[in-house]
């Protein structure tokens, strides 16, 4: 039987059929950062002698509020710290830490064909690599922890094709609130969005990370991008992968995990990238989003309006900003901010504007490239590697009614803070905004730093 | 078993958990003594809650429990006693969440919601898939029959506890 690339990762890891289209489905990784693990952690210690199924297994990583903020997170931190020290897990800290999804693949932790489980909703970043990466609870966590397995009902698999070329300034972060606006913030509910085309192809890891990233955002259980000589050459060399003919051995196996020709699917979108454009989110859920010269739609619900302080036609591209956030683990990687740095260079920002790299790593590499001046010099606040803004739970939160444009992935009420207002946009058209003190996209820039023509 | 209590009328949907409980109140390590944090996040969400002091059983509308997966959620309805959400529809990880916590995920249909928001109370058979509304009507409804003996049984882990021997010897024939 022809199958889906989804399909052959889910058979290879089925290690008993359950009871209403329930699998136990073996878990080859578990990703365990400091705010879900220690409640799964402590559940295993007193009520199952601490024992793990495989130490080996486990990467944890302190990444949400990294260093503590207060005596709690510094609990949580420590928790983690001392749990993974006495399991003998590697623990990325402070010093070489980074928000979960990004060190785990830079680190080389995430491959083609494996089945990984983190308690974070954004796990389905790693999909990227052709691996079924998806977020759990803490207590699905803990039993991956303790049991090598989780409990899961089979998806639906949703082909997601692909064609056409990104361009006309759109990136991988519209294509995914392109993807969420077309199916709908909930529509993908029940699937497994498995990517394909040559628009996917001819994306680098970075940006097929961004596209998978926000998978969740439309309801996806997660998503999958095909593994292939891009992967591949983004694989090899790291850290956690072998080298020489170990690895290409590895290769070879990676290579038959592509969908079989005639494989079917429960159910197959078709989206062509050719005229896209950047987009932003004037709404409360990433589903509502429009291009970046539109308006906010007729039809918008009343909800989202009053939270968001807008009127049906008012142009998005009116709207002074308070605040711009680059980062997160959609788009933090090095190639985000170089494509903030572009925008950036030789420019001033005109409202605050925070970025945050990914990893450590990635700020080592920008800051070897000099990006950490081009930020600077423009007046903005380059920080160390977190979560940061994204969830409003450390630095960069917003003041209530406070406007930001962020390059994050949920724009929910109170997410940055309470009564913060968030619209979701890519990194060149956040720093563009963060020039023009307003929503805008870079080639508004050129134009506004035309000088006037006087008669 | 029977869940039977005041309804909380949540008369929206794409209740996410950062309104069921924000980002800032996920500090701690422990999964209790969180549900004074309770529908914090939500425009109205404090003042709906003291309006229903008793209530053990959330209506809402589709899509209950999107977003970021924090069990927490899960853990601050528990704590304050609630036992069942019944929805149209629900986010994968709040549904597993709620099993593994001991609240039913009731799903219904879209066009029943209505009349059941304006039920004051509501009686849920868990055994019979069956829920009755106060002015006598009744709805249908199934569970997921694994997780189904999470709920009158407890016990998620307990479940995959007793995998561990079966998981190793796949392991080693893989
Ligand atoms: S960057 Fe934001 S979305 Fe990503 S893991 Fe951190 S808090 Fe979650």
């Amino acid at each position: 039987m022809p199958q889906s690339l989804f399909e052959k990762v889910w058979n290879a890891h089925v290690v008993e059929a359950l009871p209403g289209d329930n699998a136990l489905v073996f878990v080859d990784r578990v990703v365990a950062h400091e705010i879900t693990t220690p409640q799964g952690a402590l559940e295993i210690e007193r009520r199952y002698d601490d024992r793990l199924f495989d130490p080996k297994r486990i990467v944890a990583i302190n990444d949400h509020v990294s260093p503590a903020k207060d005596t709690e997170t510094a609990i949580q931190a420590k928790v983690l710290r001392d749990w993974a020290k006495r399991h003998g897990i590697v623990l990325y800290d402070m010093g070489q830490n980074g928000i979960c999804h990004v060190v785990a693949p830079e680190r080389g932790y995430v491959e083609p064909g494996m089945t990984l489980a983190c308690g974070d909703s954004h796990t389905c970043t790693l999909g990227a690599f052709g691996a079924f990466a998806l977020g759990v609870g803490s207590t699905a966590q803990g039993g991956a922890m303790l049991a090598g397995c989780l409990v899961l009902q089979r998806p639906k698999v949703m082909r997601v094709n692909v064609t056409g070329r990104l361009g006309g300034g759109a990136t991988a972060k519209d294509l995914a609130l392109h993807v969420i606006a077309t199916l709908g913030f909930k529509g993908g509910t029940g699937y497994v969005l498995e990517y394909a085309g040559e628009a996917i192809a001819a994306l680098s890891m970075d940006e097929r990370m961004t596209l998978c990233n926000m998978a969740i955002e439309a309801g996806a259980t997660t998503g999958m991008c095909p593994p292939d000589e891009t992967t591949f050459s983004y694989l090899r060399g790291r850290e956690q992968q072998p080298t020489g003919d170990a690895f290409e051995r590895k290769v070879d196996a990676w290579r038959a995990l592509v969908a079989d020709r005639d494989a079917t699917y429960d159910a197959e979108i078709a989206i062509d990238v050719s005229a896209l454009r950047p987009l932003v989110s004037w709404g409360t859920n990433p589903g509502e989003s429009v291009p970046i010269d539109g308006t906010v739609p007729n039809d918008a619900s009343e909800g989202s309006l009053a939270y968001m302080g807008l009127r049906p036609g008012v142009a998005l591209r009116s709207l002074e900003i308070d605040q711009a956030f680059i980062g997160s683990c959609t788009n933090s990687r090095l190639s985000d901010l170089r494509a903030a740095a572009d925008v950036l260079r030789g420019r001033t920002v005109s409202v605050p504007t925070i970025v945050t790299p990914g990893s450590q790593a990635v700020k080592r590499a920008a800051e070897r490239e000099g990006l950490h001046d081009v930020f600077q010099d423009a007046g903005a606040l380059w920080t160390h590697s977190s979560c940061g803004p994204c969830l409003g739970m450390s630095m960069g939160v917003l003041a209530p009614g406070a406007r930001c444009v962020s390059s994050t992935n949920r724009n929910f009420p109170g997410r940055m803070g309470a009564g913060g207002r968030v619209h979701l946009a890519s990194p060149a058209v956040v720093a563009a905004s963060a020039v023009l003190g307003r929503l805008g996209s870079p080639d508004e820039l050129d134009a506004a730093a035309a000088p006037a023509v006087t008669a | 078993m029977i869940v039977e209590g005041a309804v909380l009328p949540i008369d929206r949907a794409n209740v996410d958990t950062d309104q069921i409980i924000p980002a800032h109140y996920l500090t701690g390590i422990e999964t209790t003594g969180l549900g004074k944090h309770l529908f914090i996040g939500m425009t109205g969400g404090a003042e709906l809650l003291a309006a229903h002091p008793h209530a053990s059983i959330v209506v809402s509308r589709e899509n209950f429990g999107c977003g970021s997966s924090r069990e927490h959620a899960a853990w601050s309805l528990a704590d304050r006693g609630f036992r069942a959400v019944v929805a149209p529809s629900f986010a994968r990880i709040f549904f597993e969440n709620a099993y593994n916590n001991g609240i039913a995920p009731v799903i219904v249909p879209a066009e029943e919601i209505d009349a059941l928001l304006r039920s004051a109370t509501l009686r849920i058979d868990l055994e019979r898939e069956e829920l009755v509304r106060d002015d006598g009507a009744s709805v249908a409804f199934t569970l997921d029959p694994l997780r189904k003996q999470f709920l009158l049984s407890g016990g998620y882990m307990a479940f995959l506890a007793s995998k561990i021997d079966a998981v190793r010897a796949w392991e080693a024939a893989r």
